[in-house]
């Protein structure tokens, strides 16, 4: 199923005759609390959504539509906007940006090509995508040599048991695990906390799973 | 038309030439030949001696730093051995040259996306028409990657999850 949504008669016959060829149920929407009715309601596939749509509020509220329904994946039709508010779409996590007067045909293969897992994306924003990536590939490494540094810290004994933590098992099943008692898991435990400076074993489960670094409260709620 | 260097680490001699020769009779693009140190590639086979290993990155990014190509295409097969060394090192110490990854149908795309994330700009069928390698030194001189779409929705499933 395909949901059009624009408050432009002329847009959405025109969208709807690009899209009628793809063969799939076309329903639209001339209002935003339509398009939120017919996210739940029906859960297409494909949205295409006027970026002028009364009351939708950018980012924002595109982002909150999304959540209603996130398998639909959002193309998003709109006049000439910056590199950088389109590429504020794209990180709320549509799938593809067009302009709102696209040719019938050219949208035809826009939203074929959403449907196939691409993105639809202007070359000029693609370094964006790929800077992010480099970025955050950069960020896990340093959390990977900070965690693995600590890590080298423990002893044999100390980093099998913060490993079993960071599987989530007890006490009761590490020491069963290693046969030893519950009293020497604790012990060993208590210096794994103090090398590591972490108060608990969610943290020391964290840490080892790599997803936050020692002394990073704010990466973790309390 | 400002001049591209261009140069190409492609490990089978044939196929290298072919396309140095393709690339060179282009308006506004120089090849710079012979790139790698003479014998001394890095090895595809993960059971090389890391040591080995080390030197020969220490030696390529020497190299690439003297010879500063714009635009320098890389094998994945090279750039994935040593956890990306090869690649992490380029883009740190030569960033004014871009790598672009040559590929074949084995390549996976998780390993071509952690190349990228490693600091490569694009990635390319080695077999393809040079048409698309004078396309995809243009895009990528200009800034741009050169991806297909769907490896952009991949990329942007990595970023977002």
């Amino acid at each position: 199923m395909i949901l059009l949504a624009s408050s432009s008669q002329d847009d959405l016959s025109r969208w709807e005759q690009g899209v009628r060829g793809l063969l799939a149920p076309i329903f639209c929407s001339t209002n935003l609390d339509s398009v939120r009715g017919e996210l739940v309601r029906i859960k297409p596939q494909v949205l295409l959504l006027d970026h002028d749509l009364p009351k939708l509020d950018g980012p924002n509220g595109i982002s909150g539509l999304m959540k209603l329904n996130p398998e639909t994946k959002v193309i998003i039709l709109s006049r000439i906007m910056s590199d950088e508010v389109e590429w504020s779409l794209f990180r709320t996590g549509i799938r593809g940006c067009c302009r709102g007067d696209i040719e019938p045909e050219q949208l035809k293969n826009v939203v074929e090509a959403v449907q196939q897992g691409e993105l639809w994306i202007r070359r000029a924003l693609s370094w964006h995508l790929l800077n992010e990536l480099v970025m955050i590939t950069q960020e896990k490494n340093k959390i990977k040599q900070a965690v693995s540094d600590l890590l080298a810290n423990l002893t044999r004994r100390e980093y099998e048991i913060a490993t079993l933590v960071g599987n989530g098992e007890s006490n009761k099943q590490i020491a069963r695990r290693l046969d030893i008692t519950e009293r020497t898991v604790k012990a060993h435990l208590t210096e794994v906390f103090r090398k590591l400076d972490v108060a608990d074993r969610l943290k020391l489960a964290l840490i080892v799973k790599g997803s936050m670094t020692p002394r990073d409260p704010t990466r973790i709620g309390h | 038309m400002q001049m591209v260097t261009v140069a190409i680490a492609d490990t089978d001699p044939g196929r290298r030439t072919r396309l140095e020769q393709s690339l060179q009779s282009e308006e506004g693009i120089k090849v710079l030949t012979n790139v790698m140190p003479n014998g001394n590639e890095i090895s595809s086979n993960r059971r090389s001696k890391p040591r080995t290993n080390i030197t020969a990155i220490e030696d390529v990014i020497t190299r690439i730093g003297r010879l500063k190509p714009r635009i320098l295409f890389v094998d994945l097969d090279q750039s994935i051995n040593g956890d990306f060394a090869l690649l992490e090192a380029l883009h740190r110490k030569c960033p004014e040259t871009l790598v672009v990854l040559l590929t074949d149908k084995s390549a996976k795309d998780e390993q071509i996306i952690q190349a990228l994330a490693n600091g490569a700009r694009g990635c390319l069928n080695r077999e393809a028409a040079s048409l698309y390698f004078l396309k995809a030194v243009r895009v990528v001189d200009q800034g741009e990657i050169w991806v297909t779409r769907k490896m952009l929705g991949k990329i942007m499933d990595k970023v977002l999850h």
